[in-house]
This record gives C-alpha cells, sequence and structure tokens, in this order.
C-alpha cells in the first residue's frame, strides 16, 4: 500500500475489503440470484448459437455467427450482472430500510458502495470467464493475444459504465417491486437495437442511430471489434469507449446525486 | 471508561427545533434536554412529530430552524464521530437478510472503532439460541432484537429506541424492558420513543408529550401533568340494600355512583381507605372490587393529548 495513505484511509479500505465478503457470502446464498446472473447468459449461448450454427455474417466480414455472439452474450451478460443487478438491488435495500440503517453506522457510504460495487466485479469477472470458457470450448471462439487489451479494456469500461448507471437509475425507480419492470424497460429494447443478439445493420438508420445514443450497442461493439478477427492493433474502438466513457461519468453523477440524498428525507 | 473522556454533560440539547415541510410545519419550536445517563421517553399521537424529530436527531432529516447538539455535535454535519458513539433502532428498518444473526453483528460490529465482543451482545439480546440462523428466518420479536444487537454492537453512548417493541407480545416487551434497564446500568443514555404508556412507566426517568408539532407536557413519569397531584380513586361496589348515604364522612373531593359502583375522589387515599374499610367490616359489608388508583399515566396522556379521546379516559379507569 502507499505510503501516502493515512491510517484511516487504510482502515476504511479494510472495511470495504471486508464488506465484499459479507456482500459475496450474502450474494452466493441466495440461489434465485446466481441462477439470473449465470444461467441466463449461457442458456441464451447455447439457443442462440444452436439456431445460427455454422451461419456466416457477410456484415462482420463473413465471419462466423460463433464469432459474433460470443461478445454479445459477453455484454448482455455485463449489463445484466451489473445494471441489472445494481439497480435492482439497491430499490431493495432502499425499500428495505438497510441504505438507512448501514447509513447510521460510521462505514462512510462511499465505502458501502465501493464495496457493493467491487463485489459485482467479482461476479463480472467470474460470469466472463465461465462464458468465455464455454465460448473457447464449444463454439469457435478465438481469444487473440493481440486484441486481449482491448477485450479487458472494454470489459472494465464496461462494468464502469453499467454499475454506476444502475446505481444512479435508483432515483427513477418509485419502488423495488417496479423495479425489474424499470430496468427491463431500459434494457430490453436497447438490447435488441444494440446489435447485441444479432446484427443489426438492416433495421431502420433511425433506431441505429437511437443504439448509438446509448452504451449497449458501445459494449457490444466493442467487445465484438476485439473479437473480430479482421480487427488488427490491441483492438480497441475509440468511439465506442469514447461512449461507455462519457455514460460512465453520467452514470458516476447520477450515483453521487441518489448518494448524497440522506434517506430520511425520502420516507 | 470512555464516559470520563467526554466533557459535555447533556447528551441532548435541543432549542426551538422546527422543521417544514413545504407549506407544513411538522414540528414547531420544540425545545428540551437529555442528561447523560437518563432514559427520555417522547411520547406522542401518530403525527405529533416524534419520528421527525427523532431523525433530525439521528441525522436522517435536516430541520428548518433551531439548535439541536446530540453529545456535543450537530448531527446535521452526519459527522462520523457522532456516528461511532450513537446507536440506533429505527422504527423500521431491514438488514441483510441471507446472513446470520452472528454474522450480521461481526459486520456491523466491524464498522465501529470500538466494539463489543460478538457472542456477548447476541447474549445480551438472548439470541443465543440463534445465533447462526439466517435473519431472515426470525420471527417479529427475534428481528426487532436482532436491531437493538446491532445498535448496541458498537458500544454507542447514546442509544435512539424507535418503538422497540412494537409488536412483541407481553413476555419479550418483558424481556426487552429488561435489556434496556441493564443499558441504563452500563451508563448507556438512552432516548425512547413508544406508543405503549406502561413501557414508558416502567423505563422512563423522564417523559415528554408532544402533539401537532410542540411539547405539551415534560416530567417524571409519576409527576407528568401533576399526576402526583390529583386525587386518588377509591373504586368498590355495595351489597344491595345500602346506598351512597349510608356511608361514613371521608375527606374527598367528590364520590359518586355509576350504577352499582361506587367512586371517591380523595388526596387523602390511606385515611379514606381505612375509614370506609372500618365501616364496612363493623357492619359486616362486602365491598365488591375493592381498589385504590393514581390516574394512570394513560389517563394522563389521553387528557393532555386531545380532548377527542374523553370517552377513551373513562373507558381506560373503569378497566
Amino acid at each position: 500500500m502507499s505510503t501516502a495513505s493515512t491510517p484511516s484511509l487504510r482502515r476504511d479500505l479494510g472495511l470495504v475489503g471486508w464488506q465484499i465478503r459479507y456482500e459475496q457470502r450474502a450474494y452466493w446464498r441466495n440461489r434465485g440470484r446466481g441462477i439470473f446472473t449465470f444461467v441466463f447468459p449461457l442458456m441464451f449461448l447455447v439457443i442462440f448459437a444452436s439456431l445460427n450454427r455454422s451461419t456466416r455474417l457477410h456484415s462482420q466480414g463473413n465471419i462466423l455467427y460463433d464469432t459474433f455472439f460470443v461478445p454479445g452474450i459477453l455484454a448482455y451478460g455485463v449489463i445484466s450482472t451489473t445494471f441489472v443487478n445494481m439497480a435492482i438491488g439497491t430499490a431493495i435495500l432502499r425499500d428495505d430500510g438497510v441504505l438507512k440503517r448501514m447509513q447510521g453506522t460510521p462505514l462512510p457510504r462511499w465505502a458501502y458502495i465501493a464495496a457493493r460495487i467491487g463485489s459485482t466485479i467479482v461476479i463480472v469477472a467470474l460470469m466472463t470467464v465461465l462464458t468465455l470458457g464455454v465460448g473457447v470450448a464449444a463454439y469457435n471462439v478465438h481469444i487473440r493475444g493481440s486484441t486481449l487489451p482491448g477485450l479487458v479494456i472494454m470489459l472494465m469500461l464496461g462494468t464502469a459504465a453499467f454499475t454506476s448507471l444502475g446505481v444512479g437509475v435508483v432515483r427513477f425507480i418509485p419502488n423495488s417491486e417496479a423495479a425489474p419492470v424499470v430496468v427491463n424497460l431500459i434494457v430490453l429494447p436497447l438490447t435488441f437495437i444494440s446489435s447485441v443478439f444479432f446484427p443489426t445493420n438492416g433495421i431502420p438508420t433511425w433506431l441505429q442511430d437511437i443504439a448509438k445514443f446509448f452504451p449497449i450497442r458501445a459494449l457490444a461493439d466493442g467487445l465484438e471489434y476485439a473479437f473480430n478477427p479482421h480487427t488488427s492493433g490491441v483492438g480497441i474502438n475509440g468511439a465506442d469507449a469514447r461512449t461507455l466513457v462519457i455514460w460512465t461519468a453520467v452514470g458516476v453523477f447520477l450515483m453521487i446525486r441518489f448518494l448524497r440524498q440522506p434517506q430520511g428525507e425520502v420516507a | 471508561m470512555t464516559f470520563a473522556q467526554t466533557p459535555e454533560e447533556l447528551a441532548i440539547d435541543v432549542r426551538d427545533l422546527r422543521k417544514s415541510y413545504r407549506d407544513v410545519e411538522a414540528v414547531r419550536g420544540v425545545s428540551f434536554e437529555v442528561a447523560r445517563g437518563e432514559v427520555f421517553c417522547l411520547l406522542g399521537p401518530n403525527g405529533a412529530g416524534k419520528t421527525t424529530t427523532v431523525e433530525i436527531l439521528e441525522g436522517y432529516r435536516t430541520r428548518t430552524g433551531g439548535e439541536v447538539r446530540v453529545l456535543g455535535m450537530d448531527p446535521a454535519h452526519g459527522k462520523r464521530e457522532l456516528r461511532e458513539r450513537v446507536g440506533i433502532v429505527l422504527q423500521q428498518s431491514g438488514v441483510q437478510k441471507d446472513l446470520t444473526v452472528a454474522e450480521l453483528v461481526e459486520m456491523y460490529g466491524r464498522y465501529h472503532e470500538r466494539r463489543r465482543p460478538v457472542d456477548e451482545v447476541i447474549e445480551l439480546v438472548e439470541l443465543g439460541e440463534k445465533r447462526d440462523v439466517r435473519a431472515k428466518n426470525l420471527s417479529g420479536g427475534q428481528r426487532r432484537r436482532l436491531d437493538l444487537a446491532l445498535a448496541l454492537v458498537g458500544e454507542p453512548d447514546l442509544i435512539f429506541l424507535d418503538e422497540p417493541t412494537t409488536g412483541f407480545d407481553p413476555g419479550a416487551r418483558r424481556q426487552a424492558w429488561s435489556t434496556i434497564r441493564s443499558l441504563c446500568a452500563l451508563g448507556k443514555t438512552v432516548f425512547l420513543t413508544t406508543h405503549y404508556m406502561d413501557e414508558a412507566q416502567h423505563l422512563a426517568s423522564r417523559v415528554a408529550v408532544m402533539n401537532a408539532g410542540v411539547l405539551i407536557a415534560t416530567g417524571r413519569p409519576e409527576e407528568l401533568g401533576g399526576r402526583d397531584l390529583r386525587p386518588a380513586e377509591i373504586r368498590f361496589t355495595l351489597p344491595p340494600g345500602w346506598s351512597l348515604g349510608d356511608l361514613p364522612e371521608v375527606p374527598s373531593e367528590g364520590r359518586s355512583l355509576e350504577d352499582d359502583r361506587v367512586i371517591v375522589l380523595t388526596r387523602k387515599p390511606v385515611l379514606a381507605t381505612q375509614r370506609i374499610t372500618s365501616w364496612a367490616l363493623e357492619r359486616d359489608v362486602e365491598l365488591g372490587h375493592f381498589s385504590v388508583s393514581q390516574p394512570t399515566l394513560e389517563d394522563i396522556y389521553l387528557e393532555l393529548t386531545g380532548p377527542a379521546n374523553h370517552d377513551h379516559v373513562t373507558e381506560e379507569a373503569v378497566r
């Protein structure tokens, strides 16, 4: 650890570490949650890939559908483990009064949220390894050393954007029962027009423009770019990265607004 | 102990506290002090502004006006030092449901610089048998005791208890009371809000009654609203054939007959009781349901909080 860190900051970082452990323990005890996170992306992977076995995509440079599809599923997995889980989970914590209780303890609020984010990153990492493992083992996915930096950076940017947006969006969720509806209302339509499950070159331009404005398309494209065998260099698509950075800034802004609001005033 | 390190005499000092929500003034100039080591109880009907007041003290809400000091600090600043020394049991608040009692006590303990050993806290709230049970599988009363454990694990100097025994059965309530009393023995200050008059009576060293955003009475439970100065009530029934006029002269503020029930109001309950009972013994008259009572805290409370409740007062008094 750096010598610059004060003892109290060091203590707080230790607390974040402990809190990540508790969050993880709680997370894995709830079986339904684990199933949603891990089984859904894998299920989509198997179904879609089986339907389109050995199809080639001319629009993407004649690559195999699997090569296109695995990064798409990865993008979907990142969004569901970060944005969807964070938004619904935080809305429940808010409605149950857990956030309020936490606010009354000496644990700094940033430390609590940092731990929730840390715990989410652990889950994203596991989901990524699992999805890519299945992709490499069963489908024609190749992870190339040269574009690995692009893959990792895109995953990191996507996690940052969708995690912060997941916390930030809670302000607009009236109650935890409405959370899945609100979240799916945002995610599902965008997913279908964002080149996640199938290439969307054929859809109307105005729909494509909408998709390009939001970060789902950027993450899906960015990951696909890193996997595309025609990609040269380190595999980072600048435009996609820029979109994700901008949405991370939006997410962080909304997240801070949400965290600053005293829980008592909400009630 | 840590007590000596903190110079301030008052645990809580509130002056002219005000809170408005848009055009509604929920708290309209409330002032009170809570000394260290005291059990202070805030009573009042729903909507009186109790929760608003408590949540301002806890730092959950901002105030519109007035001065507030909790352990010498302004709760609006949300200082960590204050949160280190205050334990809060909210009226309703969830926990991480998938963790066990022991894990939760340990987890919330870690947030504090100083803390009690996990098992000691669990024993204090009598959850030893539920140590490894997940929070979601606890009963309502057990959950409430867990709330108390989580508020106590950080060795607080001041504890806020917002309706801590609502929904408890009588046995569990007695148990909680003994736990709360043991906190006082440890020198903690307790700020209690409750709907139950017997709870205030049993626990509080001082009571304040709030109504419509203002404090309408403050005092020790036995003195509140001049309770100690009120006449006592002697009640009994007379057997058939005897009437009010047959009774002996006693020092009284008035006597009345409701059906077959005699009510004597007196400031000299001992003398009056002696006269009546010896009169009855001499004549071999059986007095039924004989009782002597001071107005209860509940009687005083209902009187204070509104004329609309007066029917209720007589109803309670008959009981």
